[in-house]
């Protein structure tokens, strides 16, 4: 059972890197979070 | 990332990006007129030269400078290679598809669909909703199917869930608070519950059929909301699969060109006037295009129809921020339970909820806040407005005099519309938001459609977008078209086929329900006018 367990959370985080060049979820947002903002400022100081 | 050692595919992507850019430059400006101006003549897509060429340069340029690096060092060792240098090849290549969906591929089956139109008696494009985001997936199946993702581009491929998240984001700043105060209070009413009805619904057969939790999800997000982009939208809060994606907006597309045949002809049998279908069709059928399409194939005479589903439409557009984040706590809440068997809403809340979705809240805070509207600028329903006074604003003398006429005619019994047609004659435009609704209600008082013309001319001449909340649609969609083409690449046959049809079974379920349901309300309990 808790080799089952331990198989399926592997299996979940490889799929999760299959899909992304991150390391985690967290740093994945958090990036996008950074590059957005960064862009919706620079969007608000140079054209508003 | 072995497969970047010592690649020049980088250095020819950014190349081509480059040389592109350059060549639709000269172009441009006429130095040499040529085959790609011509053909952005042709595909209508003249507008977006100066957007092509500035992408095109920015991202050439880049994609040339690491091709450069890939070659000159090819190990690929720190975190920066692996997040930035490896995957440019990659990046590279989807944003080069992306130009040729949203540049060539989206124009020419506009075009196709406006001449089959003579001949099939519907146009096929905007039936089926073929625009970039469609197209972009359906390339990148095609892509990954035919060519297959070489090892060069394989990081690229996976920067794409980044991009949507970033799309996400940015699609906050297209909403406000003003928007949803301006709707009526009936639209709300009704697609709350229908929105939150389905939404709960597909949620709770997902769970009976035994069905992955992303694809439960995408599909709630898409049945309740407004299809595909909000299965697309609320798909990263869900962590969905290319494989998700694929179901999910196969079965929405087929269940909305279904609605798109159905919805017309019963509402021509039951009887049903432009008010009572406009409602269904807003509420019940799936994509955003296809509503109008539904409508304008009930009622293409006038646009009555039409303007009563798209405030339908428009108002559950505005539900989609409430979903995700109801999607995001649902989803963190369930992978909180398989890890401890317990949840608590504020742990999950706090550890599990997505930033990006925090992000997109922020984002919507700001929007609200008119951060992103410049002085001059003012958001009124679903259009910004800035009545600076202007000369292209202005009504030409004949259509004031029309106006003059229609005043003296007696014809206008609401002394507050004839106050803001006698402004309108003075000034010779629109000068305020209250003033906007004030003449666009004058079209109740005639027949006549030439003056109904000016007056939603006159609406029209004082509405402008800023060049902020521009640049970030530009932005948003480009982060999409991005997205979605790497999310194609992601979906192979043999992948489809070992997913089942459970979609299919939901969506026809959770489709028929929503359609039925909203009939029913729509035909028996509107009456009169909202």
């Amino acid at each position: 059972m808790a080799e089952e367990k331990a198989t399926a959370a592997e299996q979940k985080e490889m799929e999760e890197r299959a899909l992304s060049v991150f390391a985690s979820e967290r740093r994945e947002d958090l990036t996008a979070l950074i590059i957005a903002f960064t862009l919706a400022i620079l969007v608000i100081i140079t054209l508003k | 990332m072995n497969g970047v050692k010592r690649s020049p595919a980088a250095l020819i992507i950014g190349l081509i990006l480059l040389i592109y850019a350059l060549i639709l430059k000269r172009q441009d400006a006429a130095v040499t007129p040529g085959l790609l101006i011509d053909l952005a003549t042709y595909l209508k897509t003249t507008k977006t030269v100066s957007t092509q060429v500035g992408v095109g340069l920015w991202a050439g340029i880049i994609v040339t400078f690491f091709g450069l690096w890939n070659l000159a060092v090819p190990a690929m060792k720190s975190k920066f290679d692996k997040l930035v240098r490896g995957p440019m090849a990659g990046i590279g290549t989807i944003i080069l598809l992306s130009f040729l969906t949203r540049y060539y591929l989206e124009p020419i089956f506009k075009i196709w669909g406006k001449n089959a139109e003579k001949t099939l008696g519907f146009d096929f494009a905007a039936m089926f909703g073929l625009n970039y985001i469609l197209l972009g997936i359906v390339i990148g199946i095609i892509w990954v199917n035919t060519i297959g993702v070489p090892g060069w581009m394989q990081a690229g491929v996976k920067t794409a869930r980044l991009s949507m998240k970033m799309g996400v984001i940015t699609l906050g700043a297209m909403y406000s608070l003003t928007e949803l105060r301006y709707m009526g209070s009936l639209s709300i009413i009704m697609v709350a519950v229908f929105v939150m009805g389905t939404v709960i619904f597909v949620l709770w057969l997902g769970q009976i059929m035994k069905t992955p939790k992303p694809l439960t999800g995408v599909l709630s997000a898409g049945l309740g909301v407004c299809g595909v982009s909000a299965a697309v939208a609320a798909s990263p809060v869900v962590k969905a699969r290319g494989i998700d994606m694929a179901y999910s907006i196969g079965m929405l597309l087929l269940v909305g060109v279904v609605g798109l045949f159905t919805f017309p002809t019963i509402g021509r049998l039951v009887g049903m006037n432009e008010l009572q279908f406009g409602a269904w069709a807003g509420t019940g059928i799936l994509n955003s295009a296809q509503v109008a399409a539904a409508a304008l194939i009930f009622d293409p005479k006038t646009i009555e129809t039409l303007k009563v589903a798209e405030i339908f439409n428009i108002t559950r557009i505005l539900f989609l921020p409430f979903i995700v984040i109801l999607l995001a706590v649902w989803f963190a809440r369930g992978e909180e339970e398989a890890e401890v068997g317990k949840v608590s809403i504020r742990k999950v809340l706090i550890d599990k909820f997505p930033l990006f979705v925090l992000g997109f809240i922020l984002m919507f805070a700001f929007s609200t806040t008119g951060v992103f509207t410049p002085r001059n600028y003012e958001l009124h329903g679903k259009h910004f407005y800035n009545f600076k006074p202007d000369e292209k604003k202005e009504l030409r003398t004949r259509d004031l005099k029309k106006i003059q006429a229609f005043i003296e005619s007696g014809q206008v019994t609401n002394p507050e519309v004839k106050s803001a047609l006698e402004k309108l004659v003075a000034d010779r435009q629109i000068t305020s938001t209250a003033q906007t609704d004030l003449v666009l209600k004058a079209s109740d008082f005639t027949e006549d459609k030439d003056l109904k013309k000016i007056f939603k001319d006159a609406d029209k001449k004082v509405q402008a977008t800023p060049k902020t909340v521009k640049t970030m649609r530009e932005y948003m969609m480009w982060f999409f078209a991005f997205g979605l083409i790497g999310l194609g690449m992601q979906i192979t046959w043999q992948t489809i086929r070992q997913a089942g049809g459970k979609a299919a079974v939901i969506g026809v379920i959770a489709g028929v329900t929503k359609a039925v349901l909203s009939f029913f309300v729509c035909w028996l309990l509107i009456k009169g006018t909202i």
